[in-house]
């Protein structure tokens, strides 16, 4: 057994015992097991792999959190796969099917389009005033590349919100692990200081998003400003508006989720712009789990406002004891404070009375949603890359 | 132990236990959820819910309910037609149509039936009846004046004139 | 709408004449078109040459409106104000009632299907009385719909509040930019 003396110490706690990281994984390995090689799933070689490779990468991860006592690093791993490897086993998907990542209007009329979560909030109000959604899918299961249809996704939603509230943004979106992943390559951000007002950036767009889907009856994000149109698929084009649409979303791809990332190492489109994001702060307040500032240990140093990824630590709420609305249970503050400051906790309960508990109650219950979801999107694109190394 | 405190010590038990159950109860149970509700998908997509079937031969054509747009929706109101299955329709089809069920032929629609199903379609329509608009050489415009090949049928979206 | 009623001050009061100003001056945009459309009789209105470039027109001066209403909502201050340089509301009322006029106008005279329908439907009534009482009523029906924005009057305005709301402003804004840049280029409009 290795022991503790090779393992990188993070500030100034030990790594916990290997066998002891081993007893807490285990949990994690009986559910991938159960998630990837339960009977009725996927069969043939090539998903066994993939499957295999999955589960053990998932377990790995979790048992280096464990061993490490540290959250963000490697969650940042599971993120940033999911975020690479979900375009490509959606491409292929669209590909096989389609032979097009545009959107022809026929696949619209026989509602083949699938449904992503971000449009949910836009949903909301056309839903309760006229029982119509407005979107081109299939409530049920339509064939094609309808998936599940859209009552499978808003009940996923709804149960991984119920579970983790805003952490969904750090342990389910697809799309987050791209701009994690392109902030996470400089050494150093060229843009540090950023006015923390474009935080308010997602609410506006939420706002404007809302009130245009209840006024045109469309999803107007998803016509207008999706920028992960780009690794996805999008409306083909038949008109000046079509072209219009397409180039915003690329400029918005480009921009907020290639070269800001790169540039501030922050999370710009989630900080800045995802209007779902705003949404799910909403359930943030209902959640049980939270990061808490203990005032005790803290010593102004804003070493958690440097290494959070979406700007959710102000001085006002660091004074206060708390972050911000917006904040993803990323962990990278309690992972960057030096004293120990900054801490997981379960509300109730006192403030770094026992963190290290609330971070396991934490963590069981977002990996768990993770291997479901994010785990099955990670197998998914692997299987692809395989079929096609085949 | 305060009662706040295992008041949260038990939520947050009840939140890992609540991820536990999700993949075989709380999402199928969230989603049945949703799926009785009785929402429908916008027919401006959709097309509408048929409403007659006129057997001509070996092929029918369903006639939809008219479909009319929300708030500040900019498209016109339309009615839409359904020609299935298109392996049973001749190289030309131009079939007048009564919409209204009035006995009256309000439209006459006219379009070829290319042999590759990828081909583009275009239909013109004749209109004997003020309500409904004319469409020539109408191609993919708009969800309100279409041709469309959707699977095993050929749709046809024909906008209304003054409704 | 409901960005603009957030940049104003809070309270039901301030809120119910904004709404005041931004629907009398939504009539007026509608006893117009009446007026017009009663004059050049129903067929120049099925006309969609004319009428595209109009609206297209009309967007984007909405949008412009909506653009300038954000800029000049840059000073307006909600309960963090401190500071004597700053004041509450640095806009007088009359200026306030004069742009949610505007607000109203242009969103009055945008023609929608359902508007141009009732035009049609108007510009058939013969009479130029008849035309406008017809809209009157149309008015009536299509505002009842603005009423609960009162309720706007309640929600806080504080710093937060109204940068979203001057942000919101201007993606509507860019919205309307699009599509009315997009109807004067003369293509098809998307469906």
């Amino acid at each position: 057994m290795a022991s503790n003396a090779c393992m990188p110490r993070f500030g100034n706690e030990a790594p916990r015992s290997a066998g002891r990281a081993v007893l807490l994984t285990l949990p994690i390995l009986l559910w991938s097991l159960l998630m990837f090689f339960h009977p009725g799933g996927n069969t043939g070689r090539l998903w066994l792999i993939a499957d295999g490779i999955t589960a053990v990468f998932m377990t790995t991860l979790f048992f280096m959190m464990m061993r490490t006592r540290r959250t963000y690093r490697w969650r940042r791993w599971f993120f940033v796969s999911v975020g690479v490897l979900f375009p490509i086993g959606f491409i292929h998907n669209v590909m096989a099917m389609r032979g097009t990542m545009g959107i022809p209007i026929e696949e619209m009329i026989a509602g083949r389009t699938p449904f992503c979560f971000m449009p949910i909030p836009l949903l909301i109000l056309p839903a309760a005033f006229t029982r119509t959604i407005v979107f081109p899918g299939s409530i049920l299961p339509g064939g094609g590349m309808s998936g599940s249809g859209i009552a499978s996704m808003v009940g996923l939603w709804l149960a991984i919100t119920l579970v983790i509230g805003k952490g969904w943004c750090s342990y389910a979106c697809f799309f987050g692990g791209i701009e994690e992943g392109v902030a996470a390559v400089p050494k150093r951000a060229k843009i540090r200081k950023i006015d923390p007002r474009w935080r308010l950036g997602p609410w506006a767009v939420l706002m404007a998003m809302v009130l245009l889907s209840l006024g045109l009856f469309e999803s107007a994000y998803c016509m207008w400003l999706c920028p992960f149109k780009a690794v996805s698929e999008y409306v083909a084009a038949r008109n000046t508006v079509g072209l219009i649409q397409n180039g915003i979303f690329m400029l918005l791809f480009g921009g907020l989720v290639i070269a800001l990332p790169l540039l501030t190492k922050k999370r710009t489109q989630c900080s800045f712009f995802c209007p779902f994001g705003a949404f799910q702060s909403i359930f943030n307040k209902a959640s049980i789990f939270e990061i808490k500032i203990d005032q005790t240990l803290c010593k102004p140093c804003a070493l958690c406002q440097t290494a959070c990824p979406t700007m959710s630590l102000s001085n006002e709420s660091i004074a206060r004891g708390e972050t911000l609305m917006s904040c993803m249970k990323c962990g990278a503050c309690v992972d960057a404070c030096p004293r120990k400051a900054a801490v997981w906790h379960i509300k109730g309960t006192e403030v770094a009375g026992k963190p290290e508990r609330a971070r396991l109650m934490f963590l069981y219950a977002a990996w768990a949603m993770a291997v479901m979801f994010g785990g099955s999107i990670i197998a998914q694109g692997i299987a692809t890359i395989l079929h096609f190394l085949a | 132990m305060k009662l706040r405190a295992k008041l949260g010590y038990t939520a947050a038990g009840m939140t890992v236990l609540a991820a536990m159950l999700t993949p075989f109860l709380l999402m199928g149970l969230f989603t049945n959820g949703v799926a009785a509700l009785g929402l429908h998908v916008d027919e401006m997509y959709s097309g509408g819910p048929g409403v007659r079937t006129i057997q001509s031969g070996a092929y029918s054509i369903n006639i939809h309910r008219p479909v009319f747009p929300h708030m500040l929706q900019r498209d016109q109101p339309f009615v839409q037609l359904d020609w299935k299955p298109v392996s049973a329709l001749p190289g030309r089809v131009s079939d007048v149509v009564d919409l209204d069920g009035d006995g009256k032929p309000d439209i006459r629609v006219s379009f070829d039936v290319p042999k590759d199903p990828k081909a583009t379609l275009r239909v013109d329509v004749e209109s004997l009846n003020p309500h409904y608009e004319a469409m020539r050489n109408a191609g993919k415009e708009k969800y309100s004046r279409l041709i469309v090949r959707v699977d095993d049928a050929i749709l046809v979206r024909v906008p209304l004139a003054n409704p | 709408m409901v960005p603009s009623l957030l940049t104003e001050r809070a309270g039901l009061r301030p809120n119910a004449r904004f709404l005041s100003a931004f629907l009398g001056a939504r009539l007026l945009g509608y006893l117009l078109f009446a007026a017009v459309a009663s004059e050049i009789g129903a067929l120049a209105l099925k006309l969609p040459a004319p009428r595209v470039p109009l609206m297209g027109g009309v967007d984007v001066l909405l949008a412009c409106m909506l653009v300038w209403y954000a800029y000049s909502a840059r000073h307006i201050c909600g309960q963090a104000c401190s500071g004597s340089k700053l004041v509450n509301i640095s806009t007088s009322r009359d200026r306030r009632a004069g742009r949610a006029a505007a607000l109203g106008l242009l969103t009055g005279l945008s023609l929608c299907p359902p508007f141009v329908v009732a035009g049609i439907r108007a510009a058939q009534l013969g009479s130029v009385v008849q035309a406008l009482l017809f809209f009157i009523f149309f008015f009536v029906g299509t505002s009842v719909w603005f009423v609960p924005f009162v309720g706007l009057g309640c929600v806080a305005r504080n710093q937060a509040v109204i940068m979203v709301a001057r942000m919101t402003m201007v993606l509507v804004a860019l919205y309307y930019l699009s599509l009315g840049i997009a109807m004067l280029i003369g293509r098809k409009v998307y469906g």
